[in-house]
């Protein structure tokens, strides 16, 4: 049998499946990437084609470049406080104390939770007139009055960054968990035998065993962040005055709810687009990152 | 003054004693060997001497201060490590120098320190790598390195040589030993192989199920074990106990026609003793012509194997066995009557019921 004929019976016994995967990706994508050069809208006309003013029209409007600036600013804040916050769980997870088995099963619910009970979940405790967060801090005597965390401009992204942590954070925790448990103990011991303290032995004896596996915690949750929706959408719907308004949702507002779905397609393959960026520099930089070590 | 002092040195999991009492002194540049089986709780012992573990009960004394309580890195020890435990993400030169670093001693004292010791131990050119770059017996100098450079009261090996082959293990046994007399340090060191305890202690400390069943030179305790259980675990091939019954100063062995009557000095400790376990180590065997008259045994020889220098004979009397090490020129032949002579200074006898030297 020659290896000809083992590859094309490799090719025949991939075809229903490639079949299948070019019905429901490729066709899509192409399609999409072909309405984005039309004027078409979402019902009636079918649209013509417009060349690339829908490109410069979103580029260049005002809309997208303050919405790139909150999805940015979304994304890094809660990722950072994500990582923060994950590591720190992650080493109080380490310790040994009673009820810690307990609390490491506690630690996933909110990760395990889907994203719209979630987001639900924070409405209520926002809510300005019985919402949990308001009587806390009006009762322990920060606040005066109660405020609508979510219908101030001033507030709303805060609130929401304070959300996606709360969700998002057991990943980080997990993984970095999993990582120190891949510390030899004789490491450990080594460094406390050597006199490091707690500080340096965590910088520089436990630290390079969590940086390869935070750096992909870190690579999962900024493109995840980069491209948040549902969390937003039940929460705020991007308001107030478009102030936690994302790339998603402008995407979504622009082809659904202003029916442009012509320039609507255009600006998701530019997002699409962005978070392929972000993705290779990434896997360019934990490539490096593996390489040093 | 003594360097290390444990004094009833008690450890409990949960239900389980691991250590049962642990009771022993050391003077400076003494080099302990602690050794044992696995399971038997040397490690743990260790441990506690670092500071890595808490005793459950009793005191551990170093340079007459007791250190109960006191952390690691505050009782003056420095430790190797089985894994070699050194910084997969640090040089060599770092790695040696990172108990000085943590310690605060100025860079450039330290990298005098790292120097030397990189010397003594012949790593010099290494310093630069990082530990995955290096071979089993390289990181284990490195990580000797970062115990030496410290210059600590007390060195702790755990079972340090047995991740390495048979050869490289040999070597760098000389080299702890050249260390050793060349340093004057006073080590503790964790093993369970019977050839490195003898030929690097200046004490053998035998352990067994959390207690030390004898403290001793390796002369004493090749010579004069205290147990039974000492006896076979110390020496190559084994020593060989036979079950025997002593009646008139005679020992029947149990399980045979053959005997033979014991000497003065042995019958005289046996007093009134019957069940007894006789200790004939295999090379105080040799072959003896049938009928000899001196102190000897008849057995019937079933194995014969040369190892090289020497010839092992493994033979039965009756259902018990009996192993020599002879000269390999030797002439015996598998499946033959053979009577051999036994060395009458050489002869052990223990209780058979406890176990101990009679
Ligand atoms: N952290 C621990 N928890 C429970 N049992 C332990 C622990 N550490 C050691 N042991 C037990 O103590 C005994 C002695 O262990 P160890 O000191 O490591 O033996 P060795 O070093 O002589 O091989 C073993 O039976 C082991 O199971
Ligand atoms: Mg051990």
């Amino acid at each position: 049998m020659t290896s000809n004929w083992i590859t094309t019976r490799a090719w025949l016994l991939m075809l229903p499946l490639l079949i299948v995967m070019i019905a429901i990706i490729g066709w899509p994508l192409v399609d999409t990437v072909r309405l984005s050069f039309t004027d078409a809208k979402l019902v009636g006309t079918a649209g013509g084609f417009v060349g690339l003013d829908n490109y410069v029209k979103m580029l260049s409007g005002a809309n997208f470049q303050r919405t790139l600036v909150t999805t940015t600013l979304f994304a890094v804040l809660s990722v950072a406080a994500e990582m923060v916050i994950g590591v720190l769980a992650a080493l109080l997870l380490n310790q040994q104390f009673y009820g810690r088995s307990v609390l490491r099963a506690l630690m996933i619910l909110p990760w395990a939770l889907p994203t719209v009970v979630n987001a639900t979940l924070w409405r209520l405790i926002y809510n300005p007139e019985y919402g949990a967060l308001n009587a806390a801090l009006t009762q322990i005597g920060l606040l005066d009055t109660y405020r609508s965390w979510l219908g101030e401009p001033g507030t709303a992204l805060t609130a929401l960054i304070v959300a996606d942590c709360w969700k998002n954070f057991p990943l980080v925790a997990l993984i970095a968990l999993a990582a120190l448990q891949a510390v030899p103990r004789d490491i450990t011991a080594a460094s406390m035998v050597d006199g490091a303290s707690a500080w340096a032995r965590f910088r520089f004896v436990i630290m390079p065993y969590l940086a390869g596996p935070l750096m992909v915690a870190l690579v999962l949750r900024t493109i995840e962040a980069f491209k948040v929706f549902d969390l937003i959408w039940v929460m705020t719907r991007g308001g107030p005055a478009n102030s936690t308004r994302t790339l998603s949702i402008l995407v979504y507002q622009e082809a659904f709810s202003f029916q442009r779905a012509g320039s609507g397609a255009s600006l998701a393959l530019i997002v699409t687009l962005l978070v392929t960026v972000l993705a290779v520099a990434y896997a360019a930089l934990i490539r490096k990152s593996a390489g040093a070590s | 003054m003594s360097a290390l002092e444990l004094i009833d040195i008690r450890k409990r999991y949960g239900v389980i004693e691991t250590l049962r009492g642990i009771d022993l002194s050391l003077a400076s540049g003494e080099f302990l060997v602690l050794l044992g089986s696995s399971g038997c709780g040397k490690s743990t012992l260790l441990n506690i001497i670092a500071g890595l573990a808490e005793a459950t009960e009793g005191d551990v004394r170093i340079g007459d201060r007791s250190v109960t309580g006191v952390h690691p890195k505050d009782r003056d020890i420095a430790m190797v490590f089985q894994s070699y435990a050194l910084y997969p993400n640090m040089s060599v030169a770092r790695n040696i120098g990172f108990g000085l670093e943590m310690r605060k001693v100025p860079a450039a004292e330290r990298t005098d320190a790292v120097r030397k010791t990189a010397k003594i131990l012949q790593i010099e050119n290494l310093l630069e790598r990082k530990p995955s770059e290096l071979s089993g017996g390289q990181r284990q100098r490195v990580a000797i390195g970062r115990a030496l450079v410290r210059d600590p009261q007390i060195f702790l090996f755990d079972e340090p040589l047995s991740n390495l082959d048979a050869k490289l293990r040999m070597e760098m046994r000389t080299e702890l030993k050249r260390l050793h007399l060349m340093l004057g340090t006073t080590i503790v060191y964790v093993t369970h192989d019977q050839i490195e305890a003898m030929t690097l202690a200046t004490r053998i400390a035998v352990m067994r199920d959390g207690q030390i069943e004898q403290l001793a030179t390796p002369d004493e305790i090749y010579n004069h074990p205290a147990t039974r259980y000492v006896a076979s675990f110390v020496g190559s091939p084994p020593m060989n106990m036979l079950e025997a019954t002593v009646a008139e100063g005679i020992a029947h062995i149990d399980g045979s026609l053959s005997g033979f009557a014991l000497p003065a000095d042995i019958r005289e400790k046996a007093g009134q003793a019957r069940d007894v376990v006789i200790g004939i180590r295999p090379e105080s065997l040799s072959l003896a012509p049938a009928g000899d008259a001196a102190l000897g045994i008849d057995a019937m020889v079933e194995v014969v194997e040369l190892t090289g220098p020497e010839l092992v004979v493994t033979s039965t009397i009756g259902s018990q066995r009996l192993t020599a090490s002879l000269p390999p020129k030797s002439a015996v032949t598998a499946g033959m009557a053979q009577r051999f002579a036994i060395d009458a200074g050489a002869l052990h006898i223990f209780d058979k019921a406890t176990g101990r030297r009679l």
